[in-house]
């Protein structure tokens, strides 16, 4: 208790010193949950404003790619997802949606019972989904001959990009902790702003936010850990390695920013026979992807970009919530929306 | 035209959209006449002789496992339906037990059940005082559904929805340990809990005169249930972090599977409400038949649940809304 | 996005470790962290260990970061 209390004052000092409004964006669906869940937006100054960013895997997935493996489960292929996705809302309706239609789809806590599952059904194709923490796993399964369907991204281009875009003014970032347990602490370096690595406590949160403002407060824009119990400076060379040994970089389709260069992964051509885009580029291929572009009225894009508050959307809390989500930050538990709705009390 | 509804999965969840769904049914039932409408676990008929009020209580068992680490699906038809009785403060008379068996389940497991059954109608005092049984086609059901009905006799029912402003909640012991025993079963964890399954009429008789509010948290879990006891109630509940009713095991399960852990069910605790002059009491009757009863938190002027964290924000808990599926997000 | 929990390793064989989440024991792949050992602690990640971990807590950090700025003001 009396730490976090001193810790809180220090944090209320250096934003009384700094004066002016300070954003602050995590960048972590983990982090967006933990913020909520600890209060910390609640003994916050007044001046320092947690913005959320595209750091939910589900919310930055595209529609085409969610259209796509729906599209897939409903032809009969088995699919294996994390629950995470499940229920997903496309313009097919949602995995889960398929799965009561008859479709075989199957939720997974790893790549290892996806691989278990590829015993009784050896057509099953994986849905790859996450950032470079997640990745190493779908890879090392891949090796092991089970075919995916790749959304998997790299995340400091989205970064960049977010940093490049200009919409909000950003004054320094809470790093992911676990990615960086893989990428390491110089992966970001070349990040025009200030930024602390930090850890999924609400100790961890407090001390990487005065860690920051102590930054923003001196105008240094340095790259700083306070998840140093599982961030190394090189990070996990093996996890990351074994990334690069499957998937190769490409374009990345992201929901709210479309294509950012060099931040997709596609199954390389070594690994070709289980890229199943190409597997079934036949069925793919018929899909009329055009009405995913529809406009559904859902702004989970300007969410993701900090550009607005979930409350800020018109269908929040009236047409769409956890129960009857439209979109994937309020169908995620780590999605913007969702977070927002039900910590709206605090 | 409107789209075709069906019924999902997530009307017999325990959350919000079964409390909808309930709603819904209860506008097509509705009965005027001289019983009290089923607000509580049981329903209520008041009798013409003083103290033999009659509670009446049904419930429906579908689990997948059947067996699992500490018991089995009889075992928790007949904890669920003596402790319906039990936390409205009746003293529980007969129960009632039809199955609805699967063709090709084998003789040895369903004799099994039936062995956790009577062992828990014998050692909880409650008798089995009719049944049917009925066996149906294989693939029309997986494997064996029971359904328990009881009865009990009370003078005033304990309400769930009789928080009053400045009482004490109280948890008869560690929650959520039968989601835990269901989730290491199915994730393949290996741990010491078990289910907490066990019937609470001893406790009750002694401790429930004390009690102005009782409601045992299974499906939902304390989220469902203290949310839906306080919105009843119309006062607010604090929790302190760090008398959270969770052993470390259930956290740890709860947060690798990306779960909320308040929406672990327990099928052999309660949860109620004690005015202070009367805690230690309670608290010293409890502690008798589980010493992990403690108090958990506090009523007072105002709405909802929260949880008050280490540097004195307050979290909500809300009731969770769907079915329990594991992230890695 | 990253949901992970802390585990002490028990026992190892292979690919596979027992690894001890406060009591609830799973296995998993620890192929990502091939030098861990019986009795490291690593984050586990849907299932693999990804990074081992040392005890340096966010409150232990926070005095190695202060007393490094006090010295750096000492001697600036």
């Amino acid at each position: 208790m009396k730490a976090q209390e001193k810790i809180l004052e220090k944090i209320h000092r250096i934003a009384a010193e700094i004066g002016k409004d300070v954003n602050i964006m995590e960048v972590c669906g983990t982090h967006t949950q933990a913020v909520s869940r600890y209060g910390i937006r609640s003994v916050m100054p007044k001046n320092v404003h947690l913005l959320t960013g595209p750091g939910c895997p589900v919310c930055v997935t595209a529609q085409e790619d969610i259209d796509a493996i729906v599209s897939l489960a409903l032809a009969g292929i088995p699919i294996a997802t994390y629950g995470d996705m499940l229920r997903v809302p496309g313009y097919f309706g949602s995995l889960e949606q398929a799965k009561r239609k008859g479709a075989q789809v199957f939720t997974v806590y790893s790549t290892e019972d996806a691989l278990e599952l590829q015993k009784k059904h050896p057509e099953v194709v994986f849905f790859g989904l996450g950032f470079e923490t997640t990745t190493p796993m779908t890879a090392y399964a891949v090796q092991k001959g089970l075919s995916v369907y790749s959304t998997h991204k790299l995340f400091i281009p989205a970064m960049h990009a977010l940093l490049n875009m200009g919409e909000v003014r950003i004054d320094g970032f809470l790093d992911p902790g676990h990615v960086s347990a893989v990428i390491g602490t110089d992966a970001y370096k070349g990040l025009e702003a200030s930024q602390v690595i930090t850890g999924f406590n609400g100790d961890d949160i407090l001390v990487a936010i005065y860690m920051l403002l102590l930054q923003i407060s001196e105008k240094r824009k340095d790259i700083e850990n306070e998840y140093k119990r599982a961030v190394k400076k090189e990070g996990n060379p093996t996890a990351y390695k074994v990334i690069f040994e499957v998937f190769e970089v490409a374009d990345g389709n992201w929901r709210g920013f479309g294509i950012i260069p060099g931040s997709g992964l596609e199954v390389c051509k070594k690994y070709g026979k289980f890229d199943a885009k190409k597997k079934y580029k036949h069925i793919l291929d018929k899909i009329d992807f055009s009405v995913s572009k529809k406009a559904t009225g859902c702004k989970c894009d300007r969410v993701i970009r900090g550009l607005i508050m979930p409350d800020q959307c018109p269908m929040f809390g009236k047409a769409c919530t956890p129960e009857k989500p439209y979109g994937p930050c309020m169908v995620s538990v780590e999605g913007g929306c969702n977070v927002h709705y039900r910590y709206r009390k605090q | 035209m409107k789209e075709k509804e069906f019924i999902e999965l997530e009307h017999g969840g325990g959350g919000k959209k079964s409390w909808e769904l309930l709603q819904e049914i209860r506008k097509v039932l509705d009965f005027k006449g001289s019983w009290k409408n089923c607000e509580d676990d049981a329903a209520f008929f008041k009798m013409p002789t003083k103290g033999k009020n009659i509670v009446f209580t049904t419930d429906a068992f579908i689990v997948d496992p059947i067996f699992f680490p500490g018991g089995d699906i009889g075992k928790i038809a007949m904890c669920g339906t003596i402790n319906d009785l039990s936390v409205m403060g009746a003293k529980p008379i007969g129960i009632s037990l039809s199955m609805v068996i699967e063709e090709g389940f084998p003789k040895e497991d369903f004799f099994k059940i039936l062995k956790s059954i009577g062992e828990i109608s014998r050692s909880a005092g409650v008798p089995i005082a009719t049944g049917d049984t009925k066996v149906t086609e294989k693939g029309k059901i997986d494997k064996i559904e029971i359904t328990t009905a009881g009865i009990g006799i009370l003078e005033t029912p304990i309400s769930n929805g009789g928080i009053k402003e400045g009482d004490l909640i109280i948890s008869s012991g560690d929650l959520g340990e039968h989601t835990v025993a269901l989730l290491s079963e199915r994730f393949n964890y290996k741990t010491k809990i078990k289910t907490d399954s066990k019937t609470l009429n001893k406790e009750l008789a002694q401790a429930g005169k004390y009690l102005n509010a009782c409601k045992d948290p299974t499906r939902g879990g304390l989220a469902a249930n203290l949310v839906e006891m306080a919105e009843k109630s119309k006062v607010k509940v604090v929790l302190e972090e760090k008398s959270l009713p969770y052993k470390k095991q259930t956290v740890a399960i709860s947060e690798l599977l990306g779960l909320d852990v308040f929406s672990f069910a327990s099928e052999g605790r309660f949860i109620a409400a004690v005015s202070p002059k009367n805690s230690k009491k309670v608290i010293a009757i409890l502690k008798k038949f589980n010493k992990e009863a403690k108090v958990i938190g506090k009523a007072g002027k105002g709405r909802g649940v929260y949880v008050e964290t280490g540097w004195g924000s307050l979290r909500p808990i809300e009731m969770p809304s769907g079915k329990l599926v594991p992230r890695i997000c | 996005m990253c949901l992970a929990y802390p585990g002490k390793i028990e026992k190892i064989e292979g690919d596979q470790a027992v690894a001890d989440f406060d009591g609830m024991k799973k296995t998993v792949n620890i192929s990502l962290v091939s030098d861990a050992e019986v009795g490291d602690h690593v984050i586990v990640h849907a299932g693999f260990a990804v990074q081992k971990l040392t005890k340096e807590d966010a409150w232990a950090v926070l005095k190695t970061y202060e007393s490094a700025r006090k010295n750096l003001r000492k001697n600036t």
